[in-house]
C-alpha cells in the first residue's frame, strides 16, 4: 500500500506528469471556454462565441472599455487573418526554417516545464532537507572582535618588527594598548566582524593571523601592508549553520531555481531519447562525438550582435 | 485544436498557471544579529550609485538578464552569472550599499517584448531585437535609441503597465535585501535625457523606502529643470530624493551651462532650484572620468587620467570640453554665484561603475567593462587585436576604439555614523562623499580655523576636526583674522597599490570676479618633500613591471596625513578646496589582459594609470566686512 501511495506521489511530482495534466486541463478548459473552433487540420474555419468574447476583453483589458460594435468586428476580422495566414503559412512549412519562430516555440515549451516546476510551494520539509543537503552554502562565517596595535612601517621602515616586539613584552605587562603605536586610519578595535571584513581592510595576511590564531593575550607581530601589527582576540562567534527561519525567502528561492533547472534537464533528457540523433561533424571537427550528450545539462547562450 | 490549447496556456500562465508565491510567503526579517554601536567620528563605507540590470532597455539587448536582486547578491560578495555565462565576484569584497538606476525610460519593456503571450511581444520588430543577425538586432535596437534622443515615447508603449510593474520590483528587492547595520539598499533610476545625443542623464536617488508610482523620465521632458520641479514635488509631499548628474564628459558642454534650457542667463531661482536637487555629480565610472579635461587643466599634469571624448552609446567625437567637466563647473558656480547671489554647481563628488552587468567591474586585473556580451572579450574591448597575435595595421571598430579607452572604475566612499539608509542618505545628502577610480582608498579632509596641531592620525585629532572645523561638502565660514588649516588623511586599498601623493585642487574668484584654479601637492609619500615653486613632492620613483603587473611595494606610503594652510590665501576671495589622492603607477586593465594572453599591450593605449580618490569641495566663504 505504502509502495503505490509512493508511486503516485512520484508521479505527482513528475515534471513531466505536471506538464501532461496542465496540457490537458488547459486543452479541456479552452474547448469549454472558447467552444470547439475547428482545428487547422480541417477547412473549416469557426469562430466560436468564446473565441469573440475573449478577443473583446483583451480589448477591454489593454483599452480599458469595450470594443464598439465597428471595433469588434475588425478585431474579428482580423483574428480570421491570423488564422488563415497561420494555417498556410504552416502548410507550407514556413514555421520549420524561421530560427525565431523555432526559438519561440521551444522557449514556450521551457517556459511551461520551468514554471510548473517553479509553481509548487515547498514545505517546511522540502526546504529544510535543501538546506540541510547544502550547508556551506547558507553558513554564517565565523566572526572576531579585534584590538590591534600598529607599527607603521611609513614611519619605523624596517625597524617596524623590532619595535612591535618591544611593545608586545610591554603589553604582557600590562601596558595600557591605546599608549602603544602609530596613529592611523585603521580602527584600533574592530567589532564581530567575518574574516573576509577584516581582510578588505587589514589585507589577507592580517586576517588570516587573525583567524587562526588561538589563545588569549596579545600576539605579534603579523605583517600588513600597513605595517606590523600586534593582535589581540576579544571576542569571538562561532561560524553556525543558519536556521530556515532566518533565511528562509532565499532558500525558497534556490530550491525553486534548482527544480526548474532539474525540470528542463530531466526533459530534455527525455525527448532525447524519442529520437535518434546524429551529427555529422565537419572536417576539423570529426573526432568530436556523434551523437549529442543524453543529459543536457546547460542552456546555449544567445549571441547578439554589436 | 491543440494549438489553441497552448497558446491559451501561455496566456495563462503569465497570470494563473504561473502566479509567482512569494505573494503567500511570509515576511522574512533580515538574518539576526548584533549591529555595531553608532560610530560618532563616521566610519567609510564603500558603494555603487550607478548600476543597470535586465530591466534597462539596452542591457536586455546586451544579453544581460540578472535581476535586481542578482544585483544586490553581487554587491553583498556573492557571485552572479555575466551575459556570457561566466561567473562573477568581487575579489575586494562586499560593498556597503547599492543603488540600481535602471533606464526609467522602457523599463521592463525589452523583457516584456521577449516574454511569449506579452502583449509588447507583438510589436512587429520584436523577432528582429532578438535576431541571431546582428544586422537585424541594430536596426530594431536603434528604434529605442533614436527615441531616446528625440524625447518621444514610443507610441506603441504608451501603456506603462510594464514600466509600472517593473517600477515595483525594483522598490520591492531594495526593500527585501536591505540589512541595517550590514548592507543599504537605495532605491533609484536613470533619467535618460540625450537632446540630440548631448547626454544629460542623471540619477535619481530616493531617501526612504517608498518611491511614487512611476518615476519621472526623459519621456516626460528632457529638460532636467522639469524633472527639478518634478522632484520640489515630490519633496513637499514628503518623497525626497537627490539627482547626481553622470557623464557630463559626453555631453558636449551642456551639463553645466551657464545658460537655462531656453538659453536665458542663468539666475538665481534656477541656481537654487539645480543645487537644491543636484547636491552630487558624478566625477568617474567605466565612461571616463569627468574630473577635468588637459585642454581645461593645461597646468595639471595628472588631467590626462581615463578620459572619454565621444558622445554616449555613439561615435560622435565631443569638441567642447567647457561644460562638461566637474572642475570647470566647480569655477564657473563661484563666478555665477557672484552674479545671480546663488551657486548651482555647489555639489559634492561620487563615482559609480554605470555597469550594464549588474556587477561593477572595480578591478584592472579582473575587469569585465560594463555592457554585456558586446564588450566581453579583450578583442571586442580593445585589448587584443582581432587575431590575437599582432597590432600592426590594426583598425578596430567604432565600439571597440570606444571600449579601449574606458575605464575599471569607480565607486562612491561616504562618512557615515552606521550603514543605514538614514545615515547614508544623510551622507550622501551633505555631501560628506568622496570618488574613487576603483580602489578602496579612504580619505578625510577638514577645513578650520586652530585645527592644524591636532592631525587626522588619532581619533581626538578626528573628534577635534568636527568640532571646530567643516568636513569635505562643507562651506567654512571666514574669521576676520588668521588663516584657516586644512587636513587631509588618506589611507590605501590594502588590495591595491601604495598611496604616491595628496593633493589639495584649488579654485577661487580672483578680485576681477574671475575663477582660476591651482593644484597643490600636500603630502608626499616616502618622506619626500615639496617644492615650494611648483608646489609637487620629489618623485618617489615607483615603477610597475608591465611584463608582470609587479610594482614596487617599497615605494609609497600606506596612509598619508598633512596639515596645509594655503599659501596664496585671500579672506576677501570666495574659494573651494577638494583633496585628490594618488596611487603608485600600476597596471591599466588592457595591459593585464594582454598578459593574460601573452601578447604586447595595445600601443595606442596608456599601459598603467594612477588609480585616485577625490573628495567633495570644502568652500571658503569670506565674511562680508
Amino acid at each position: 500500500m505504502a509502495s503505490v501511495t509512493d508511486f503516485l506521489r512520484r508521479v505527482i511530482r513528475e515534471p513531466l506528469a505536471h506538464f501532461l495534466a496542465i496540457g490537458l486541463v488547459l486543452f479541456l478548459a479552452n474547448a469549454l471556454i472558447n467552444g470547439d473552433d475547428a482545428g487547422p487540420a480541417s477547412e473549416t474555419i469557426a469562430i466560436s462565441e468564446g473565441r469573440v468574447n475573449q478577443i473583446a476583453e483583451s480589448f477591454l483589458l489593454l483599452s480599458g472599455r469595450l470594443p464598439t460594435r465597428e471595433e469588434l468586428s475588425s478585431l474579428v476580422d482580423d483574428f480570421v487573418s491570423e488564422e488563415v495566414g497561420y494555417r498556410e503559412a504552416v502548410a507550407m512549412g514556413l514555421d520549420a526554417d524561421d530560427t525565431i519562430v523555432r526559438r519561440r516555440m521551444r522557449q514556450k515549451l521551457e517556459f511551461l516545464i520551468e514554471d510548473d516546476a517553479a509553481a509548487q510551494t515547498p514545505t517546511d520539509a522540502d526546504l529544510q532537507a535543501w538546506l540541510d543537503a547544502h550547508p556551506d552554502d547558507y553558513r554564517l562565517p565565523e566572526r572576531r572582535a579585534l584590538r590591534q596595535v600598529l607599527a607603521s612601517t611609513d614611519k619605523r621602515g624596517a625597524a617596524a618588527s623590532a619595535d612591535a616586539q618591544a611593545w608586545l613584552a610591554k603589553l604582557a605587562t600590562g601596558a595600557d594598548p591605546s599608549s602603544l603605536g602609530d596613529g592611523s586610519m585603521l580602527p584600533a578595535a574592530l567589532p564581530l566582524t567575518t574574516q573576509e571584513g577584516v581582510a578588505s581592510l587589514f589585507g589577507a595576511d592580517f586576517a588570516a593571523a587573525a583567524f587562526t590564531h588561538a589563545g588569549e593575550g596579545w600576539f605579534g607581530p603579523v605583517a600588513s601592508p600597513f605595517g606590523q601589527h600586534l593582535i589581540r582576540v576579544i571576542d569571538s562567534e562561532p561560524g553556525r549553520a543558519v536556521l530556515l527561519a532566518e533565511i528562509r525567502d532565499s532558500v525558497h528561492a534556490d530550491w525553486t531555481e534548482h527544480r526548474r533547472n532539474i525540470a528542463r534537464d530531466e526533459f530534455h533528457a527525455r525527448m532525447r531519447q524519442r529520437y535518434n540523433i546524429r551529427i555529422d561533424w565537419p572536417a576539423p571537427w570529426q573526432d568530436l562525438s556523434t551523437t549529442p550528450d543524453p543529459n543536457p545539462k546547460t542552456r546555449p547562450v544567445p549571441e547578439v550582435g554589436e | 485544436m491543440v494549438r489553441l490549447a497552448f497558446s491559451v496556456c501561455a496566456v495563462a500562465l503569465l497570470s494563473a498557471c504561473g502566479a509567482p508565491q512569494q505573494a503567500g510567503a511570509p515576511e522574512q526579517p533580515p538574518v539576526a544579529g548584533d549591529r555595531p554601536a553608532p560610530n560618532p567620528l563616521n566610519n567609510a563605507y564603500f558603494g555603487d550609485l550607478h548600476l543597470h540590470t535586465r530591466n534597462s532597455f539596452d542591457a536586455y539587448i546586451f544579453n544581460v538578464r540578472a535581476s535586481p536582486d542578482e544585483a544586490y547578491a553581487y554587491a553583498k560578495g556573492g557571485t552572479i552569472k555575466h551575459a556570457t555565462g561566466l561567473d562573477m565576484k568581487m575579489k575586494s569584497g562586499a560593498l556597503d550599499f547599492l543603488a540600481i538606476t535602471d533606464h526609467a525610460e522602457y523599463l521592463g519593456v525589452l523583457p516584456a517584448i521577449d516574454t511569449p503571450g506579452d502583449p509588447y511581444a507583438s510589436v512587429p520588430y520584436a523577432k528582429d531585437l532578438f535576431s541571431t543577425d546582428p544586422v537585424q538586432v541594430n536596426t530594431a535596437f536603434r528604434r529605442f535609441g533614436d527615441a531616446l534622443r528625440t524625447g518621444k515615447r514610443m507610441e506603441e508603449y504608451a501603456d506603462l503597465r510594464t514600466v509600472k510593474s517593473a517600477w515595483r520590483d525594483i522598490i520591492e528587492s531594495a526593500r527585501k535585501n536591505y540589512e541595517p547595520g550590514k548592507f543599504t539598499t537605495l532605491i533609484g533610476y536613470e533619467f535618460t535625457s540625450a537632446p540630440e545625443g548631448r547626454n544629460l542623464h542623471r540619477n535619481v536617488i530616493f531617501a526612504g523606502d517608498t518611491a511614487p508610482e512611476l518615476p519621472f523620465t526623459a519621456l516626460e521632458s528632457q529638460n532636467p529643470e522639469e524633472l527639478w520641479k518634478w522632484m520640489d514635488q515630490q519633496r513637499a509631499a514628503g518623497v525626497e530624493a537627490l539627482s547626481i548628474t553622470h557623464n557630463a564628459n559626453g555631453s558636449n558642454g551642456t551639463m553645466y551651462e551657464r545658460t537655462k534650457w531656453d538659453g536665458s542667463p542663468v539666475d538665481r531661482a534656477w541656481s537654487e532650484l539645480r543645487a537644491r536637487n543636484e547636491p552630487l555629480a558624478e566625477i568617474t565610472q567605466v565612461k571616463g572620468t569627468s574630473e577635468t579635461h588637459p585642454l581645461l587643466s593645461p597646468n595639471d599634469e595628472f588631467a590626462g587620467f581615463e578620459i572619454m571624448e565621444w558622445y554616449i552609446g555613439s561615435s560622435t567625437p565631443v569638441t567642447k570640453f567647457d561644460g562638461g567637466y566637474v572642475r570647470k563647473a566647480l569655477k564657473d558656480g563661484l563666478e555665477l554665484e557672484k552674479q545671480s547671489g546663488a551657486n548651482p554647481y555647489k555639489f559634492g563628488l561620487v563615482g559609480a561603475s554605470d555597469t550594464h552587468n549588474a556587477a561593477g567591474s572595480y578591478e584592472e586585473d579582473s575587469y569585465l567593462s560594463k555592457v554585456g556580451i558586446q564588450d566581453a572579450t579583450p578583442q571586442r574591448r580593445g585589448s587584443a587585436p582581432p587575431d590575437g597575435k599582432t597590432w600592426d595595421n590594426y583598425k578596430p571598430a567604432d565600439n571597440t576604439l570606444r571600449f579601449s579607452t574606458w575605464g575599471a572604475s569607480g565607486l562612491t566612499g561616504v562618512w557615515a555614523k552606521e550603514n543605514t539608509r538614514e545615515e547614508i542618505y544623510g551622507a550622501l545628502k551633505r555631501k560628506e562623499t568622496f570618488a574613487t577610480s576603483g580602489p578602496r582608498i579612504r580619505v578625510r579632509f577638514f577645513a578650520g580655523y586652530g585645527i592644524g596641531a591636532s592631525p587626522l592620525t588619532s581619533d581626538a585629532g578626528v573628534k577635534n576636526a568636527y568640532d571646530r572645523g567643516v568636513p569635505m561638502g562643507g562651506d567654512l565660514v571666514g574669521q576676520a583674522t588668521g588663516k584657516p588649516d586644512f587636513l587631509v588623511m588618506a589611507m590605501r586599498d590594502a588590495q591595491s597599490a601604495p598611496l604616491q601623493r595628496v593633493q589639495i585642487v584649488k579654485g577661487w574668484l580672483d578680485a576681477s570676479g574671475k575663477a582660476q584654479e591651482k593644484v597643490f601637492d600636500v603630502g608626499c609619500s616616502d618622506g619626500g618633500a615639496i617644492n615650494p615653486a611648483t608646489h609637487r613632492c620629489a618623485d618617489n620613483g615607483a615603477t610597475v613591471d608591465v611584463k608582470s603587473c609587479a610594482w614596487s611595494e617599497d615605494k609609497g606610503d600606506a596612509e598619508i596625513s598633512a596639515a596645509w594652510s594655503d599659501p596664496e590665501f585671500d579672506p576677501k576671495l570666495n574659494a573651494f578646496y577638494y583633496v585628490r589622492v594618488l596611487e603608485n603607477p600600476t597596471c591599466r586593465w588592457s595591459t593585464w589582459d594582454a598578459n593574460r594572453l601573452g601578447i604586447e599591450p595595445n600601443p595606442a593605449l596608456p599601459k598603467t594609470i594612477q588609480e585616485r580618490a577625490y573628495t567633495s569641495p570644502i568652500w571658503f566663504v569670506p565674511t562680508k566686512s
